[in-house]
């Protein structure tokens, strides 16, 4: 099963991307924070990391560039409230840059392409 | 010019074809020219091109890279925004080292981030050539581009040697091959090709988003002339820029050390009566670090006994003492030492250098403090040599630092 790893510091938020995602078929796993979600992302290996930016201990930006130290092609979506954000060169590694809303439908297509692209580009490699 | 420029100049070359030259140093510390380090050319050309911001990206064997640069190179003022840092391979992005030199930008890019200049000037380390580099920036911003990179002509049976850059008539970058055996030519000169000098001119989105995407592509090595630039050509506005040369003379200077023989070459071409690099042009001042040392000094003139301390078509740097020997067409770096009866010809001969009595030293290049011993004999016996040192290609023994001699 597909493996999303959700990181934001907003509980009820997280418990919205759980329902909703698990409704679209995913595995979904959860972290509080940047420290929590690089662990999580260590043992869990998540198939695509959702990731919101402000968080306290360890921020997005932050938990990305380690992630990227890890994986230079690790497939994050950062998912914020805040636009300006992606004028930071340091957010330009992510795989797309996808602003909180309400309805998310954005993220869950957002989500969908990374997936499909990621499996085309590995039966390309067979 | 009202516009944000920053120099990142690429320091971490190990210069393996250098080697012992690069044993205990990376290539940008080589030392050349008597006083200088290979650093400095790159570093005077900021300074004279009032390039006054500049980060300094080094990995390997770094430390005489840093003390030079601490010793010869503290002379900004933070106070008027200006600065050179010393950036050592943090592994801030992962466990790597630098794997190209894209990749020394991708790992430094919160640099970028935190700076945010305008433009990127990408320099190399390891050249020698004297360049205004706001001429090339004036260019760069009169044809709107996001790239500009610096070429020379060069004589297209080179082109192994070289990225060779295929341009158009408004001298767009339209192709581009890593050493190429059958080159393409510049239009209308079928003999010539234009070969990439390592130096770029970048707006700095282009240069984050570029070095980014080529940081995720797996099958990249990361290097500017072979990835980024081919990518960038087609998709963004990529231009050639003539070097022009600020050394006012007939050829166009610009030389990668690349190996002990070109090193040999270069050096020597600095004693010639004129030479193609000129280091004595005030318009256009070299700076490095200087200690502060007595005059160079020759001792002995006793030509019954052949006693004479004398130099003939050398550069002998300050605290030499030449004392009852003789030096032909050498560089002597500073606090060498020649003894009496000895002689040494065209040879480098590096600091605190010592040459004993009786000692001869022909095509040589011998490091920093090695002491040669009386009587002892360097460049007369190939073969021998050959057996205890490095010998280059052409046949210049070099002898590497800490080598005891007896």
């Amino acid at each position: 099963m597909e493996k999303v790893l959700c990181i934001d510091d907003d509980l009820s938020l997280l418990r919205l991307y759980q329902e909703e995602l698990v409704e679209e078929g995913y595995k979904v796993v959860l972290a509080k924070d940047g420290k929590e979600g690089l662990a999580k992302f260590e043992k869990e290996k998540p198939h695509v990391v959702v990731m919101d930016i402000r968080m306290p201990v360890m921020d997005g930006i932050e938990t990305l560039t380690a992630m990227l130290g890890k994986d230079r092609q690790v497939p994050v979506i950062l998912n914020t409230a805040y636009p300006q954000y992606k004028e930071n060169f340091m957010t330009w590694g992510a795989e797309a840059y996808v602003v909180k809303s309400s309805d998310l439908t954005e993220l869950k297509q957002k989500i969908r392409d990374i997936l499909d692209k990621r499996k085309k580009m590995g039966s390309q490699k067979e | 010019m009202a516009e944000r420029i920053l120099a990142m100049v690429l320091a971490g070359g190990k210069g393996e074809r250098l080697y012992p030259l690069t044993q205990d140093r990376a290539k940008p510390a080589v030392p050349f020219g008597g006083i200088y380090r290979i650093i400095d050319f790159t570093l005077s050309n900021c300074l004279n091109s009032g390039v006054r911001r500049i980060d300094l990206l080094t990995q390997y064997k770094s430390l005489s890279l840093n003390r030079h640069i601490f010793q010869g190179w503290n002379i900004f003022n933070p106070q008027l925004d200006e600065f050179i840092n010393l950036i050592p391979a943090q592994q801030r992005v992962g466990e790597d080292w630098y794997l190209g030199t894209a990749d020394a930008i991708y790992q430094n890019i919160y640099v970028l981030q935190q700076d945010r200049p305008d433009l990127i000037l990408i320099l190399s380390g390891d050249h020698i050539y004297k360049m205004n580099y706001r001429e090339m920036i004036a260019y760069h911003l009169e044809k709107k581009a996001d790239l500009t990179a610096a070429v020379i002509e060069m004589d297209k049976s080179l082109s192994p040697q070289f990225g060779v850059l295929q341009v158009d008539e408004e001298f767009r970058i339209i192709g581009f091959e890593e050493k190429p055996k059958v080159p393409k030519t510049i239009p209308g000169y079928p003999q010539l090709i234009l070969a990439n000098m390592g130096v770029y001119v970048f707006n700095t989105e282009i240069l984050a988003r570029r070095v980014i995407e080529d940081a995720k592509d797996r099958d990249s090595q990361h290097d500017f002339g072979r990835n980024v630039i081919p990518a960038m050509v087609g998709q963004d506005r990529v231009f050639a820029y003539s070097f022009q040369d600020e050394n006012r003379k007939q050829a166009k200077y610009w030389r990668d050390i690349g190996t002990l023989d070109a090193y040999y070459e270069a050096s020597m071409d600095l004693v010639a009566v004129d030479p193609q690099f000129n280091l004595y042009d005030s318009n256009w001042p070299i700076r490095t670090y200087y200690p502060p040392l007595p005059p160079a000094k020759t001792v002995f003139e006793e030509h019954g006994s052949n006693r004479v301390g004398v130099s003939f078509s050398s550069i002998v740097s300050s605290g030499c003492i030449i004392s009852g020997g003789r030096v032909y067409r050498s560089i002597l770096s500073p606090n060498v030492r020649i003894h009496s009866y000895s002689e040494v010809q065209d040879s480098i001969l590096m600091e605190g250098v010592e040459v004993g009595r009786g000692a001869r030293v022909r095509r040589a290049i011998i490091d920093k403090r090695i002491r040669i011993p009386a009587g002892f004999q360097i460049g007369f016996n190939l073969e021998e040599d050959a057996r205890k040192f490095n010998l280059t290609q052409s046949g210049v023994v070099v002898i590497s630092k800490g080598t005891i001699l007896a």
